[in-house]
C-alpha cells in the first residue's frame, strides 16, 4: 500500500495542470540559462563587437545587434542572469527574516507580537520605491545594493502571512497535544507548526520572485541598479531613444524575456496556491 | 392507497475518480408516504448522505453519476428534470437541514434576512411581507423574542438557536418533504432533545413528510414511522420503527442497537457490530456470556485503593477585556471552586453541556491552562506551581486524549513519527529501532496494523485516528489519562469499539481516567464516579449508578430526561 503524504498529493495535483507544468519548465530553463551564464559558459563575450551597429535580427544574430555592434541575445542572457540572481538573493534574504519574525510574532503574541507588528507596519507604510532609492543611495549603486534593498522590503508580506497562519495553528489540538506529551516551545513551533505553513512560503516565494525581477528592471531603468553590466532595465532604457529610429529589437528582446518569466512565475504561483492550499481555490 | 410522496427505486450512485469507480449507493429503494417520517440510519460512508443529495439533485457532477434508478417525487422523476425545474422544486417543495448550524448560515447577514430571502424568491413576497413571515416562523421554531432576534447576526445566537433558524428557513416555503441530515449530531443532548421535539411538532403541524438521516438509531426512535438501515451502500433492513427496535432481523441492525450504552446496567464490554456479523456480512451467533449485564456497584465497593489525584478549590478564569485600550475589566470563571478526589485505577466521569467548564477543568489539571487559584495534588505532590522543567517530567505520567481525531494529529507527520515523538522528547528507549518497536507493540494493542505506520493521518478513518491518539497518549506509559470528549466525534458503532478499547487498556495498564463527555449514557458505562458540571461548578457528584437512579439536582434530572429513549426499549436478550 502506498502512503500518500500531503506534499505528494499536492504535487500530484500540480502536475496535472498543464499550464503549471509549462511554467515550471520555463522557470527551470531560465534558471539553467542563468547558471550557465554565471559559470561563464555562455554569453561571456557579450561586450565584444560582433558586427555592424544596430543590425536587425538575422540568422546570425537572432535578436540583432545594439548601437556598439554587440549581440543583443547575449545581452538578454546576461540580463537573465542578473534578474534570476536578484530574485534568488531577495528570497534568500526575505524568507528567513519573514518566516522567523512572522512565526515568533504569531506564536508568542504579547509584546513580541506588538514589536514585530510595529516593525512591519512601519516598513510597509513607507512607499517601496522610496525605500529602495534611499537604500541604494546609502549603499551606493550596484547589484549588492539592489539585493539588500529588495530583500529589506519584500519580507513584510511573508511575515504578515506567516504570523496569521501560525496564530491559527497554535490553537489547533495537535499543537496542544505536542504540549501535553511534554514538547517545548521550540518543538511546537518548528517541528509542528512550521511544516504546516510551508506552503505559504512556497506560494509567496514564487510570487515575490517575479516582483523582485520587475523591481530590479525598474531600478536599473532609473539608473539606480546594475552598473556596467547589461540588465533588462538598462536595455529598455537604452532602447527608448533608439525606438524613434526604428530599432525595436533591443526593446523587444528585453521585454519578451521579462514578460515570459513574469508570466510563468504568476501562473506557477496561482497553480501552487490551488494545489497546496485547496481551500483557497475559487469556486 | 395513494402513491407515496417520494419513491426511490433501484437507485445507484457511482463516483468516478482517478482511483477508479466507487459505488456509493447500490440498488437502494424506499418510499416516503405523505406526512410520514422515514429514518435513514447508517455509519459514515454507508451512502445515506449521498442518497439524500441525490434526491436534492445536489451531487457533484461530473464525478457522481447515476447509471440506474428513479427518484419519483409526486410521480415525476426528479432525475429527468433539468436545472431550472430542479431549482423550482428544491427549497420550495423539498428543503434540507444540514448537520453543522455554525457554518450553514451566512455570518454577514441578519438571520431575519436569511429566512426572508427564500420567501422572496420562491413565494414572490415583498420585502415587508417576507420579513413579517420570517418573524412569525422564528416564533414557531421557538426563538425567544422573535421580532428582536430577527435583527441579530448568526454569531449572536447559540448553536441550538442557529439550528432553529435553519429549520425556520427550511420550512419557510411550506415544503412537502423535509430532509434532515444529522441535524442534531453537533448539539448537546438537552438541545438535541428540544430540536427533535420541534421537528416532530412541525412535521405534524405542516403535515410534511420527513427524511431523517442519522448514525444513531436512538435518536430517531421517538420520531420516525419507518426506519431504513443502510450498510456499505446497501439497504439491509426496512421496517416500521417499533419493529426495528423489538425484532431487528439483520445482524448489522442488531449490532447498532446493542452498541449504544444503556442508562441502566450494561455488559462488561459493549457489544459491537463485529459481535453479530463478520466483515463479509455473514451473521454469527452471539455469545451469551457477552450480553450478561453486571452491577458495577458491588465491584466498586470491593475496590479499595489509594488516592491518585486531589483537586482543591480550583479556579480557572479568563480575562474579559473592555474599553478602547483593551484593559481587563473583569474575569470569567470557567472553573469555579471545584474540588474532588480520584482514586487509582478508577474513572471519574464529568458531564455537562458545552460551556460548563468541563474541558477547561481537564486542561487546568494538566496545566495546559494555568489555574488562577486552588491546589492540584498528584500522587501526594502539589503540582499547582511546579516549574516548567519539572512539569515536563510530570507529563510522562499525565496524558490527554482530545475530542477531534481530525485536528489533534499533525497532518505532516506519519503515524510512526507521531508515536515515537513522545519517546524522543523524554529520551525513552535508546535507539530509533527500539522506539519503533515500542510504537509497533502499542499500535497492535489499539487494534491497528503495523504495516499502516508509514501512512499519514488523513489516510485513516475517524475511529482509526482516535486509536492513534490513544496510542500516542499511552506511549510514555502514563498512570493518568484525561479523555476529553474522546468518543463524541465518532459514530455510535465506532464509539463502542473505542470505549471497549479504553476499558481494556485501563485493565492492562492500571490507568486512572477522567472521562469528560456530554453524553450521560457513555459516562454511565465507563465511569465509576460521576460529577455533573454546571456553570463552572460540580453541582452533584456520586457513584455512577446512584446518580442515574436518584439524581438530587434538578439540572441532572433535565440531562437524564434529554437522552433519546428510542433504543432503551430494546432488551439485549431480544437480539440473540
Amino acid at each position: 500500500m502506498k502512503n500518500h503524504s500531503l506534499w505528494r498529493d499536492a504535487f500530484g495535483r500540480l502536475f496535472q495542470d498543464k499550464w503549471a507544468v509549462a511554467s515550471f519548465i520555463i522557470v527551470i530553463a531560465y534558471s539553467l540559462v542563468a547558471i550557465l551564464s554565471a559559470m561563464g559558459l555562455i554569453a561571456y563575450d557579450w561586450a565584444r563587437e560582433v558586427g555592424g551597429s544596430n543590425l536587425p535580427p538575422s540568422a546570425e544574430h537572432y535578436f540583432g545587434t545594439d548601437i556598439f555592434g554587440r549581440d543583443v541575445l547575449s545581452k538578454v542572457i546576461r540580463g537573465t542572469q542578473i534578474a534570476m540572481s536578484v530574485g534568488l538573493a531577495t528570497s534568500l534574504i526575505a524568507i528567513p527574516i519573514g518566516v522567523i519574525l512572522g512565526a515568533f510574532a504569531g506564536y508568542f503574541g504579547g509584546w513580541v507580537d506588538d514589536l514585530i507588528t510595529w516593525l512591519y507596519t512601519t516598513f510597509s507604510s513607507i512607499p517601496n520605491i522610496m525605500l529602495l532609492i534611499s537604500i541604494t543611495m546609502i549603499l551606493g549603486k550596484g547589484l549588492f545594493a539592489v539585493y539588500v534593498a529588495l530583500g529589506a522590503t519584500s519580507w513584510v508580506n511573508l511575515c504578515r502571512l506567516i504570523r496569521g497562519e501560525v496564530m491559527k495553528h497554535k490553537e489547533r489540538e495537535y499543537v496542544q497535544a505536542a504540549g501535553a506529551i511534554g514538547g517545548g516551545h521550540f518543538r511546537k513551533l518548528f517541528k509542528h507548526i512550521l511544516p504546516n505553513v510551508t506552503h505559504i512560503i512556497i506560494i509567496n516565494t514564487s510570487l515575490q520572485f517575479q516582483i523582485a525581477i520587475k523591481s530590479e528592471v525598474i531600478l536599473s531603468y532609473l539608473g539606480l541598479g546594475v552598473q556596467g553590466e547589461p540588465s533588462w532595465g538598462t536595455m529598455i532604457d537604452d532602447a527608448k531613444l533608439e525606438l524613434s529610429r526604428g530599432v525595436w529589437w533591443q526593446l523587444a528582446g528585453a521585454t519578451l524575456a521579462m514578460f515570459v518569466i513574469v508570466l510563468a512565475f504568476n501562473l506557477l504561483g496561482d497553480a501552487l496556491r490551488d494545489s497546496l492550499d485547496p481551500k483557497l481555490k475559487g469556486k | 392507497m395513494t402513491s407515496p410522496l417520494l419513491s426511490v427505486k433501484n437507485l445507484v450512485v457511482e463516483f468516478h475518480t482517478s482511483e477508479g469507480i466507487t459505488r456509493a449507493v447500490n440498488n437502494v429503494s424506499f418510499d416516503i408516504p405523505q406526512g410520514k417520517t422515514i429514518g435513514i440510519v447508517g455509519e459514515s460512508g454507508s451512502g445515506k448522505s449521498v442518497t439524500s443529495l441525490a434526491v436534492m439533485g445536489l451531487l457533484q457532477k461530473p464525478a457522481a453519476r447515476i447509471p440506474q434508478g428513479e427518484i419519483l417525487f409526486n410521480n415525476q422523476d426528479l432525475l429527468k428534470f433539468n436545472d431550472d425545474q430542479l431549482r423550482a422544486v428544491r427549497g420550495n417543495q423539498i428543503s434540507m437541514i444540514f448537520q453543522e448550524p455554525m457554518t450553514s448560515l451566512n455570518p454577514v447577514f441578519k438571520v431575519g434576512d436569511q429566512i426572508a430571502e427564500s420567501l422572496r424568491i420562491h413565494k414572490k413576497m415583498t420585502s415587508k411581507q417576507a420579513w413579517a413571515r420570517a418573524v412569525e416562523l422564528m416564533n414557531q421554531v421557538g426563538i425567544p423574542k422573535p421580532a428582536e432576534s430577527a435583527h441579530k447576526y448568526p454569531h449572536e445566537l447559540s448553536g441550538g438557536q442557529k439550528q432553529r433558524v435553519m429549520i425556520a428557513m427550511a420550512i419557510s416555503c411550506d415544503p412537502k418533504l423535509l430532509i434532515a441530515d444529522e441535524p442534531t449530531t453537533a448539539l448537546d443532548v438537552t438541545i438535541q432533545k428540544q430540536v427533535l421535539d420541534l421537528l416532530f411538532k412541525l412535521q405534524q403541524e405542516y403535515k410534511m413528510s420527513m427524511m431523517f438521516i442519522t448514525h444513531d438509531l436512538g435518536v430517531i426512535g421517538d420520531i420516525a414511522d419507518d426506519v431504513v438501515v443502510m450498510y456499505r451502500s446497501n439497504v439491509v433492513e426496512k421496517n416500521k420503527a417499533k419493529e426495528v427496535f423489538t425484532t431487528a432481523s439483520h445482524p448489522y441492525t442488531k449490532g447498532l442497537l446493542a452498541c449504544r450504552p444503556k442508562l441502566g446496567a450494561n455488559p462488561r464490554r459493549l457489544l459491537t457490530v463485529s459481535d453479530f456479523m463478520t466483515e463479509e456480512g455473514v451473521e454469527i451467533p452471539i455469545d451469551i456470556a457477552k450480553i450478561q449485564v453486571f452491577d458495577k456497584q458491588e465491584e466498586q465497593d470491593a475496590k479499595k485503593s489509594e488516592i491518585l489525584l486531589e483537586v482543591k478549590n480550583l479556579v480557572t478564569q479568563f480575562p474579559i477585556k473592555g474599553g478602547i485600550f483593551g484593559k481587563t475589566v473583569d474575569h470569567f470563571k470557567a472553573v469555579n471552586d471545584v474540588s474532588f478526589t480520584l482514586k487509582k485505577g478508577q474513572t471519574l466521569g464529568l458531564v455537562g453541556e458545552s460551556g460548563c467548564g468541563k474541558t477547561t477543568l481537564g486542561r487546568s489539571i494538566l496545566r495546559l491552562i494555568e489555574p488562577a487559584s486552588g491546589q492540584i495534588i498528584y500522587n501526594g505532590q502539589d503540582i499547582t506551581n511546579v516549574r516548567a522543567e519539572e512539569l515536563r517530567l510530570l507529563r510522562r505520567k499525565m496524558q490527554i486524549i482530545f475530542q477531534d481525531p481530525y485536528s489533534s494529529l499533525n497532518p505532516r507527520m506519519t503515524v510512526s513519527e507521531i508515536l515515537t515523538e513522545p519517546l524522543n522528547i523524554h529520551n525513552v528507549g535508546g535507539s530509533k529501532n527500539e522506539r519503533l518497536d515500542m510504537a509497533k507493540a502499542l499500535v497492535e494493542k489499539v487494534g491497528l496494523k503495523t504495516q499502516q505506520m508509514n501512512r499519514y493521518p488523513h489516510e485513516f478513518s475517524g475511529g482509526q485516528r482516535q486509536r492513534i491518539c490513544i496510542a500516542r497518549a499511552l506511549m510514555l506509559r502514563p498512570e493518568f489519562v484525561i479523555c476529553d470528549e474522546s468518543v463524541s466525534a465518532l459514530d455510535v458503532s465506532i464509539q463502542a469499539q473505542v470505549l471497549n478499547l479504553l476499558l481494556d487498556l485501563q485493565q492492562e495498564f492500571g490507568l486512572t481516567y477522567i472521562f469528560i463527555s456530554h453524553d450521560l449514557s457513555v459516562v454511565n458505562f465507563i465511569a465509576d464516579e460521576v460529577g455533573v458540571m454546571y456553570a463552572g461548578k460540580i453541582i452533584e457528584m456520586d457513584k455512577a449508578s446512584r446518580i442515574y437512579k436518584n439524581p438530587k439536582e434538578e439540572y441532572t434530572r433535565t440531562l437524564l430526561k434529554a437522552i433519546p429513549k428510542g433504543d432503551a426499549k430494546t432488551e439485549l436478550a431480544s437480539l440473540v
